[in-house]
C-alpha cells in the first residue's frame, strides 16, 4: 500500500491540478477546446440535467455549470498521470514526485489567477491566451 | 429554507476546519520552542500529525456542503451580481472553487506524507501551507460574497 501511495497520490494531485488549470481557464476561449466531462444546467427541472461535454447556456436550458464537468475531467487525467507513475521505477522518481506535489497546485494556482484577473482588470487579456485563442468567460 | 441551512453548516464547517488548519501551520511554521507557555505559545505547541484526519474529514464535508449549494448561487446570486457589475465578488467566487478543487485532489498526497512516512518534511510544510492558505482564502470569500449577496 506504502509503495503505490507513494507515487500514486501525488501524481494523482499532479495529473489533476495540471490538468485542472487549462481546462477551466481555455474551456470558454474562442478555441473550441471542450474541456469539462459534463456541462450540468442546474435550473432544469426538479434536480437539473446534465449533456456530456461542453454545452452553452440557453434560454430553456438556464445558466450552465461547468465545475462539475472540470473536476469529473481533472479526476480523469489525475488517475492517468497516477497509471503511468506506478509504471516508473519508485526509487528514481521519489523524490520529483514529492516536489511536484507541491509545485504543480501553486503552478495551477498562478495560472488560473491570470486567467481570473479580468474579473478585476477590465480588459486583462491573460498571459498564456495565446494557448486559447482568448481569455476565460 | 434548506439551501440556508445546508448554507449555515457549511459556514460552521468551513470555521472547524480554518480553526483545525491554523493549528496544525503554526506547529509547522511556529513551533513552541521549550519554556513558553503563554497562550499563544499554547496555541503553537500542537503535534501537527494529530489534526491530518480531521482536516481531511472537515474538508471533505465542507467541500461537499459546497458544492451541494453552488447551483443556487449559479441560478440565484451570479446573475444579479453580473447585471449590477459586482465583478470582483464573481472573481473571488471563482478564485475559491478553483483553488478548493485542486486542494481537494492533493489531499490523499497530504495524508501519505503526514501518516505514511518520515521523510520529506519540506513536501509537508508547502502542502501545509497551501493548505491553509486555501481554506482561509475561501473562507474569506465566502463571507464577502455572503455579505454582498445576503440570505433569502
Amino acid at each position: 500500500m506504502n509503495k503505490l501511495a507513494a507515487r500514486a497520490f501525488p501524481a494523482f494531485a499532479v495529473g489533476f491540478a495540471l490538468f485542472y488549470a487549462p481546462a477551466y481557464s481555455f474551456t470558454t476561449g474562442d478555441a473550441g477546446f471542450n474541456w469539462p466531462l459534463f456541462t450540468y444546467f442546474p435550473s432544469v427541472g426538479d434536480f437539473g440535467e446534465i449533456h456530456p461535454g461542453l454545452v452553452a447556456g440557453s434560454d430553456t436550458l438556464g445558466p450552465p455549470m461547468w465545475w462539475y464537468g472540470w473536476i469529473g475531467s481533472s479526476i480523469i487525467a489525475g488517475l492517468v498521470v497516477a497509471a503511468i507513475s506506478l509504471m516508473l521505477p519508485e526509487k528514481a522518481t521519489m523524490k520529483i514526485w514529492s516536489v511536484a506535489v507541491w509545485v504543480a497546485p501553486i503552478l495551477a494556482f498562478i495560472f488560473l489567477l491570470d486567467y481570473e484577473m479580468f474579473w478585476f482588470v477590465p480588459g486583462w487579456m491573460p498571459l498564456t491566451s495565446f494557448l486559447s485563442g482568448g481569455g476565460a468567460g | 429554507m434548506f439551501i440556508t441551512f445546508l448554507l449555515i453548516l457549511h459556514g460552521i464547517c468551513a470555521l472547524l476546519l480554518v480553526g483545525a488548519t491554523t493549528h496544525q501551520a503554526l506547529g509547522v511554521f511556529w513551533p513552541r520552542r521549550p519554556g513558553q507557555t503563554d497562550f499563544v505559545a499554547n496555541a503553537r505547541g500542537i503535534r501537527p500529525q494529530v489534526y491530518v484526519e480531521a482536516i481531511m474529514v472537515l474538508f471533505v464535508i465542507t467541500f461537499i456542503l459546497g458544492a451541494s449549494v453552488y447551483p443556487t448561487y449559479r441560478v440565484y446570486v451570479r446573475p444579479p451580481l453580473e447585471d449590477l457589475r459586482v465583478l470582483y465578488a464573481i472573481g473571488l467566487f471563482e478564485m475559491k472553487e478553483n483553488f478548493l478543487a485542486v486542494m481537494l485532489a492533493a489531499l490523499p498526497a497530504y495524508w501519505f506524507f503526514w501518516r505514511r512516512t518520515q521523510d520529506y518534511p519540506q513536501t509537508r510544510m508547502w502542502l501545509t501551507g497551501l493548505l491553509v492558505f486555501s481554506v482561509w482564502f475561501s473562507f474569506i470569500v465566502g463571507h464577502i460574497l455572503n455579505n454582498v449577496r445576503g440570505l433569502g
